[in-house]
């Protein structure tokens, strides 16, 4: 499918003419220099990305990838997993409207297992499918202040199911949002979307913020016609931040939202015997409160205690389910003279959830159930050679109402030789725990008939283990001169007892009429075996106006059936979900100081077991800011074909993620002084 | 449906030009990077600051150091790139060593030396530089200028007294802008 004419009009002209006239306008107009202002104008600047974040990350021993609120606004997103697409190592893809398959160096999958994700330290992971249901969760993109995404395992400070890599979303403080913030924007598929903030305070001992969001979006290209990818939300929270002497925040916030998820979905009936498609929405109503006390001690002394409570109901046309989640999570910094850091902590959590039926061909036993997790851990990060070398070990030991007792060690290594360059390894145990699926479910699905027709029924297996993986990774960052830098990360993984299916028995029903056979599948765990693969992430500032940037990610996978697994796809299907190359690059340009140009390209190789061909595509933002309050910026996405298929999974012909534009208006009233 | 979209967008493209035709007059100055805006004061307290001379410093260039880890990145060497402070070109230096700061005007302390601030003060003040940071409780525990962020904005706080025992003279608008002054330790 050639790109149309103007597509590779637009590309062209962004990526060739434009720096050019970016560069005309920066000699002609001879802007202001920040050199040159005043004191007091300094003061009176209005500051993007108060993340404090590079220095750590540039000495962190771990492979993360931070995307800062101005990454976040520049790239043209408008939905968190969209967002994910920037970081290296990450595989987003669109499956239709409003669900993602969303893998870490592999294992991409709508259910995002073994993928630990936090919104301000809240765990969004859900327990009924070990994974995340990205469009239960929103967020006004305009509060987001950065969100780190860790590639590789990170149990001993995250805790299970932090395997193959966590998502660590953070908001700002209410500090930060003072003033009115007004977001509006339209376009082809996202129809609408609007945002209001409003935040106050006086910035030191007190802040606050409310805010509230409405999406509304449509239906992307389906070969059928059919529009059951609709969808809508809406969301409203607040955040308190309250600070004493310094060294006491005491955070409050807490969220409520409503959407309607449109999604297609497969059911099984007995007479006649087929495998239905049923189109419907499946309805989410969510509720949360979080308060946090941290204490910051001046050279690293302090702690951090949380508490929260969130609340789901979940209503799909096939199925429905209430949850409500406790957790209390204590964590401790002890500074142990000029050498040692000592980290320890503490948790619980605690989720009872009730199943709600709503066919017959799918239910658990028992329907109500009550997970829970307890867990400590314990971290030295040791100063073996002054501003060179650093070793951090430490462990974690997780009691889980599924499996019981888990150790998650670690022990990680960094050294920088230059204080521009760090070189780091690791070698790391994690854990993903069973899900309410594998555990406890009951899911009937039609075969095919032979003589009586034959149905294929999941039963949970409560003997199912935790899947296990022992990572080893390397790591290198480099500060090239003072204009470019370089990312390189490597990971060898085993694998132990990743989910695939065994048989049980064939029993002959007699009700519900016909009579059929039913053969019983468990969850088991059968596959393991080894993956491999790098990331490599460069980034170049061109000039003081054009920054580049790219990645490009592998992975491969090297699995086997282990006795007693009789799940002949399960091998395939983990190898080829994912794609195992992906290659992006972005430039980044400033036209004179009001105007913004964005261009990416990427390349997603083909995910074979889902029959999905690579595809290569192209988003352009160009934005301007009308005045200091009024910015306005017009997106368009996916501009290189008229759509293109990102993942299968939805009964039915495959969803084409279409191309689409988006106009969005920025109001911002800050106050002047604080 | 479709007609729905294009009157939406429609309304969407009236709305946005009709704020572009209210607000258009407005000067145009988007948003800064934190470290962008920290780089240019960096330059600009050097108009501000008397150093005494010190033979173990070249006086005829004016030089900005970052002691640990460097949160400017390519900012600050593009902000000093062209900048030139009474006459002398500015240069930027990483150090990790408090030794190697004797040669330098300025030294950001960056927030990964947290933990050996009280090592680094007196050394620091020894060699005759102007102290600055972002991390916190700097000025209470003896450097001289500190980055406090509230609100989106980037301000600053003065230790009058560690400035003037490392013979340091701040001007009067310096200490004037800032929203503290600390004058002698623990009192503001």
């Amino acid at each position: 499918m050639p790109p149309p004419a103007w597509a590779s009009l637009i590309i062209a002209a962004a990526l060739l003419a434009w720096p050019h006239a970016a560069h005309a306008a920066d000699d002609q107009q001879a802007p202001t220099r920040l050199t040159e202002f005043s004191l007091e104008q300094l003061g009176d600047i209005e500051v993007t990305s108060v993340s404090k974040r590079p220095e750590e990350v540039r000495r962190t021993p771990v492979a993360i990838h931070v995307i800062t609120h101005d990454d976040i606004r520049r790239s043209g997103a408008t939905s968190i997993p969209e967002v994910l697409r920037l970081a290296p190592g990450i595989e987003v893809a669109r499956i239709d409207s409003d669900h993602w398959s969303i893998g870490v160096r592999g294992f991409g999958d709508q259910f995002s297992k073994a993928l630990l994700v936090l919104i301000d330290g809240r765990s969004i992971y859900t327990p009924l499918f070990a994974g995340t249901y990205w469009p239960a969760h929103d967020a006004l993109l305009d509060n987001i202040e950065r969100i780190e995404v860790i590639r590789g395992p990170g149990g001993t400070i995250w805790g299970a199911d932090a395997v193959s890599g966590v998502i660590n979303i953070i908001t700002k403080s209410a500090a930060d949002t003072h003033g009115v913030s007004i977001t509006t924007g339209a376009g082809s598929i996202d129809r609408g979307i609007a945002g209001l903030r409003l935040g106050g305070g006086n910035g030191s001992t007190f802040d606050y913020r409310v805010y509230g969001k409405a999406v509304s979006r449509g239906a992307e290209h389906h070969a059928d016609a059919a529009t059951f990818d609709e969808w809508w939300s809406t969301q409203a929270g607040f955040r308190t931040d309250w600070r004493r002497s310094g060294s006491d925040t005491i955070t409050v916030q807490g969220d409520v939202s409503k959407g309607n998820h449109g999604q297609r979905v497969s059911v099984a009936s007995f007479s006649p015997a087929a495998q239905v498609p049923l189109d419907g929405v499946l309805d989410a109503l969510g509720a949360n409160l979080r308060a946090q006390w941290q204490r910051d001690f001046p050279g690293g002394d302090g702690f951090r205690l949380q508490a929260y409570v969130d609340r789901t109901r979940w209503t799909a046309p096939h199925f429905g389910e209430r949850r409500t989640t406790f957790d209390v999570d204590f964590v401790h910094h002890l500074p142990l003279g000029q050498r040692h850091t000592l980290s320890s902590g503490a948790g619980s959590r605690i989720s009872p959830s009730t199943f709600i039926q709503a066919v017959p061909t799918l239910d658990f036993t028992p329907r109500s159930d009550t997970s829970s997790v307890y867990s400590a851990f314990i971290q030295d990060e040791f100063v073996a050679i002054r501003d060179r070398f650093w070793i951090t070990a430490g462990s974690r030991v997780e009691h889980d109402s599924y499996t019981g007792f888990e150790a998650q060690p670690s022990i990680r290594a960094l050294w920088t030789p230059t204080p521009g360059s760090s070189v780091w390894s690791a070698v790391t145990r994690a854990v993903r725990t069973p899900s309410r699926i594998e555990d406890a479910v009951v899911s009937t699905s039609y075969s095919t008939t032979t003589i009586v027709p034959i149905f294929l029924r999941v039963t949970g297996n409560p003997d199912f283990e935790a899947e296990r993986m022992l990572g080893y990774e390397a790591g290198y960052r480099t500060q090239l001169g003072a204009q470019a830098h370089l990312d390189v990360a490597a990971f060898h993984n085993h694998h132990t007892g990743l989910a695939s299916y065994g048989l049980g028995q064939v029993t002959i029903e007699q009700t519900p009429a016909p009579v059929h056979a039913v053969v019983d599948v468990l969850p088991v765990n059968g596959v393991s075996g080894t993956s491999d693969g790098f990331e490599v992430s460069p980034g170049w500032q061109l000039r003081s106006w054009w920054q580049v940037r790219g990645a490009y990610s592998y992975v491969r996978f090297n699995l086997a059936n282990t006795p007693g697994s009789i799940d002949v796809n399960a091998v395939n299907r983990y190898d080829g979900s994912s794609p195992h190359h992906q290659v992006r690059l972005e430039s980044h340009i400033n036209v004179g100081h009001a105007g913004e140009l964005d261009t990416v390209y990427r390349y997603v190789g083909p995910l074979a077991a889902l029959v999905v061909p690579a595809y290569h595509t192209a988003d352009v933002r160009i934005g301007w800011a009308v005045s200091p309050r009024a910015q306005v910026s017009l997106a368009g996405q996916n501009l290189l074909s008229p759509y293109h298929v990102e993942f299968a999974h939805t009964p039915g012909p495959a969803v084409g993620i279409a191309r689409s534009v988006y106009l969005e208006f920025n109001w911002r009233f800050a106050n002047a002084r604080p | 449906m479709m007609r729905g979209h294009r009157r939406i967008l429609a309304a969407c493209v009236a709305a946005v030009f009709a704020a572009i035709s209210v607000a258009g007059a407005d000067a145009q100055s988007p948003r800064r990077s934190e470290y962008e805006v920290k780089a240019a004061y960096l330059f600009t307290f050097a108009r501000f600051v008397e150093w005494t001379p010190r033979p173990s410093r070249d006086d005829s260039s004016f030089t900005i150091c970052i002691l640990g880890a460097d949160p400017f990145g390519a900012t600050l060497d593009m902000t000093l790139s062209e900048a030139v402070i009474r006459g002398r070109r500015v240069g930027a230096r990483r150090i990790s060593e408090p030794d190697a700061a004797a040669g330098c005007h300025i030294v950001f302390v960056s927030t990964s030396e947290d933990r050996r601030m009280a090592d680094l003060v007196p050394l620091l003040a020894g060699a005759g530089v102007l102290t600055v940071s972002d991390m916190p409780k700097f000025t209470e525990r003896g450097g001289m200028i500190q980055f406090v962020t509230a609100a989106n904005r980037v301000r600053f706080e003065i230790n009058l007294q560690s400035a003037r025992q490392a013979g340091l003279m701040m001007s009067s608008e310096l200490l004037r802008v800032a929203s503290a002054v600390r004058n002698a330790t623990g009192s503001m």
